[in-house]
């Protein structure tokens, strides 16, 4: 195999820079303004049962029919990350720089319904959080998970931001993240072209001197793939430079802590997770 | 005396400078004679996407470099393949606009765009082009909102704009048409919002429709009627929203249609369904079919059969054979008898769970319904949703006598719905298909070229992939296969061993079929990513 001059990928990726085309697919995603329109009525079981039958007509061919993807990206996290202002922009102006088109000929109400339904996508089989919140954030500082996570700005970068986790997940997620968190990885919807990769997978690649890197997938592409260790360090592999490409599945760089905590203390961190960004 | 001389000159000046864009019927039917230019969406008329230019090889590609790239004018992917005529480029962009390039600097020379309503929205499928035809001094394009117009090759003029179909029953094309012998052929789309799948065929000088053959019956006696229980033919489907080929001596055009509708919900529709995901082989004077082959029958998991029928001949149990083969979206390649539709052989080219194999007459032996057919919980099945393969291209090389596809291993949790179909009202429709399905996505799927033996699907070689690319292959007489990968690398392999030689990371996902062409001898290999079209060549 052999792979292009690094200078002349270099003076590429420089060229395209310069053209605004070197950005990742997510970040070239611009809408229209929207016009104006009818506030966001109250979601109501009816309001999402409705915004779930629009939603197989007219959304499910490109996001799948549980909004997990299909030739489009999956949008379960969507409304979480647009907030129902953002989506209705979204579905009504479209995204410039993807397939997805501006949805004019549908009333505002059939939007609002849809806003709901997408909404709701994630947080099936809900259960309320029965611990003390307040203990919940003195567990989660004496045990440094800030260290690797973040919440409101402060925190470490390992890890997945947490602060708006009480959103995306719902209790009993957490407290199997909590007990397992390879067997919970999230998927990772942030790269377009990744198609919902597990996130924080952990790879181990022995360079052909036998020499062993382990570090969780960053990206990945039929020719190489990113890594990034225990300590932050990213490593980029040519995968014809190196002998062996293997997955760990169930290995994680966070620890269960199962056994670490009590139950009533993991109630707890989970009652202070599922508040955060707004949720409850 | 000297105007005589310059009157001469400026004679034998035109004469040696190929007119603009005159592309005569005979020139599309030969087109394997030029191999400088790309005339129909497909290459040549049997849809093979092989390339007679030889000047990039195996030994050579490694050198090979960006010569210019062009921007989408306005937003969204390009799908569009592009047709080559002596030196120019005719691409499309979504919706359904059209630009003129000069092929050597990437210049744009003209751009069209059509009115399209922005209230428009087409149900199960992206508004985009995947491409245009040429005949004579004309270039067709079938717009999203189902409009046939003509266009000036030199300056984009609408010479003429005909009514293909109403969008507000279900109608959306995205394919690009095919230019024959004085004729236009054009399919449409719409199998998720109930439309009424037919092929129609205009004349190329004024636009006038010649013939219009459904693939569905209209009324109960109709041929295929009986195969769709208690008229469930009212619902349609059976689109023909890919581009077919033709072959001038048999003056056969064969197209594939796609599901019937509802798609994941047969309960209403019982029997074959006809002549839905079938291929079909229509006489191109008359549109009178010839022959059928229904790949699918009774089919529930919008397992289209639209992909691009690929013509060659080869020697088959001893007797030279006219054939064509499809690598079907239920992950099944094919090998038919193209004058009759006789039936030769069909092997998996992808991992599949919903047939025991095919019978002796090409027919699949399905597995017990509880393992495939949809349910409201989800019956997980291979291959997936978006099939073993969609839209794409694969290609065929006659040096090599392979089949190159690119083939998607992946599984779809089947979800059966209730239809609630609402033919003649698309806008708005609400469940169309019946259901759906949960993808199976990330390291789950994975898309690998494959390049098969041609006359018997026989796997040759592999080159594997990480991620879904929907990109289609391009097969050169240089000994390339040209593709690309999900996350945007544009890769050339060796067409014998499937060594890759070459990459180059794009920066976006490629959703299109490589080309290639020539201007004044030098070589250049044309795929999009993103919103660019990128053009290679050796420095």
């Amino acid at each position: 195999m052999k792979v292009i001059r690094p200078w002349y990928a270099a003076a590429l990726i420089l060229a395209l820079g310069v053209l605004g085309l070197a950005s990742p697919a997510a970040a070239q995603l611009t809408q229209a303004a929207p016009p104006p329109h009818a506030a966001h009525p109250r979601a109501t079981p009816e309001s999402i049962a409705a915004g779930k039958a629009l939603f197989e007509g007219t959304c499910a061919n490109c996001h799948g029919i549980d909004g997990s993807g299909a030739n489009g990206p999956n949008i379960r996290s969507a409304a979480v990350n647009l907030g129902p202002e953002g989506l209705y922009a979204r579905i009504r102006g479209g995204a410039i720089g993807s397939g997805m088109p501006a949805f004019t000929a549908l009333e505002d109400a059939q939007v609002w319904v849809i806003v709901d339904y997408v909404g709701s996508l994630g947080h099936e089989g809900a259960v309320l959080a029965t611990g003390d919140a307040q203990k919940g954030k003195e567990i989660y500082d004496a045990n440094g998970c800030a260290k690797c996570h973040a919440i409101a700005g402060q925190g470490g970068n390992l890890g997945p931001e947490l602060s708006k986790i009480g959103v995306l997940r719902g209790t009993v997620k957490l407290q199997a993240i909590l007990a397992d968190p390879g067997a919970n990885l999230p998927l990772d919807t942030s790269l377009q072209e990744r198609a919902a990769y597990p996130a924080y997978l952990v790879y181990r690649v022995t360079t052909k001197d036998g020499k062993a890197i382990e570090g969780m997938r960053v990206n990945e592409d039929s020719f190489t793939m990113q890594l990034r260790d225990a300590n932050g360090r990213l490593h980029s592999v040519q995968k014809f430079e190196v002998q062996k490409i293997e997955p760990l599945p169930g290995k994680t760089f966070m620890p269960s802590y199962k056994g670490k905590l009590s139950d009533k203390q993991i109630d707890d961190l989970v009652a202070y997770l599922s508040g955060l960004g707004g949720a409850q | 005396m000297r105007i005589a001389k310059y009157a001469v000159l400026l004679l034998a000046l035109c004469c040696a400078v190929p007119s603009f864009a005159q592309v005569p019927f005979e020139r599309l039917k030969n087109s394997d004679k030029e191999p400088q230019n790309w005339l129909t969406y497909g290459g040549n008329y049997g849809s093979q996407r092989f390339s007679g230019l030889k000047e990039i090889t195996p030994k050579n590609v490694a050198s090979l470099r960006v010569a210019w790239a062009y921007q989408l004018r306005g937003g969204g992917i390009m799908e569009s393949s592009p047709i080559i005529v002596d030196g120019i480029l005719y691409v499309t962009e979504p919706p359904s606009n059209v630009t003129a390039i000069d092929a050597r600097t990437g210049k744009p020379l003209w751009h069209y765009v059509p009115q399209v309503p922005r209230d428009f929205v087409p149900v199960g499928l992206f508004p985009t082009n995947r491409g245009v035809a040429v005949l004579d001094d004309k270039v067709y394009l079938a717009t999203i909102d189902d409009h046939l117009i003509a266009l000036d090759a030199k300056s984009g003029v609408v010479r003429w704009n005909s009514l293909i179909a109403d969008r507000m029953e279900g109608y959306a094309i995205t394919q690009a048409p095919l230019a024959i012998n004085g004729k236009i052929v054009v399919g449409v789309g719409g199998g998720e919002a109930g439309a009424h799948g037919f092929l129609s065929c205009f004349d190329a000088k004024d636009g006038k429709l010649l013939w219009k053959t459904y693939t569905v019956p209209l009324k109960d006696s109709d041929p295929g009627a009986d195969t769709w229980a208690n008229g469930s033919w009212s619902n349609g489907g059976g689109t023909t929203w890919n581009t077919g080929s033709y072959d001038p001596e048999l003056n056969l055009i064969y197209w594939g249609t796609g599901n019937p509708a509802p798609d994941w919900n047969g309960e209403g529709r019982m029997g074959d369904n006809l002549f839905t995901c079938s291929l079909i082989a229509l006489d191109a004077d008359t549109g009178k079919m010839k022959w059928y082959f229904q790949f699918s029958p009774h089919e529930t998991h919008d397992w289209d059969s639209s992909e691009p029928p690929i013509l060659f001949d080869a020697t088959v149990g001893g007797k030279p054979r006219k054939l064509v083969a499809l690598a079907n979206r239920n992950a099944f390649y094919y090998v038919l008898d193209r004058a009759t539709g006789e039936f030769l052989t069909g092997v998996p080219f992808a991992k599949q769970t919903w047939a025991k194999g095919l019978d002796a007459k090409g027919r699949p032996i399905k597995e017990d319904a509880a393992k495939i057919e949809p349910s409201v919980e989800g019956t997980r099945v291979y291959p997936s949703l978006t099939g073993a393969i969609n839209w794409t291209s694969p290609c065929y090389s006659p040096l090599t006598g392979l089949f190159y596809v690119n083939a998607r291993e992946g599984y779809a949790d089947y979800i059966k719905g209730e239809p609630k179909m609402a033919p003649g009202n698309s806008v708005g429709i609400v469940g169309g298909g019946g259901g759906g399905g949960r993808m199976s996505a990330g390291d789950d799927t994975t898309t690998n070229i494959r390049a098969l033996e041609a006359t018997t699907g026989k796997l040759k070689w592999e080159h594997k992939m990480v991620g879904d690319s929907w990109t289609g292959t391009l097969v050169t007489a240089g000994g390339l296969v040209f593709s690309a990968d999900a996350a945007g690398n544009f890769f050339a392999l060796n067409a014998d061993t499937g060594e890759s030689l070459w990459h180059l990371l794009l920066g976006s996902s490629v959703r299109s079929n490589p080309v290639s062409y020539a201007v004044d001898g030098k070589q250049y290999v044309v795929d999009s990513a993103g919103n660019t079209l990128f053009v290679f060549s050796l420095p």
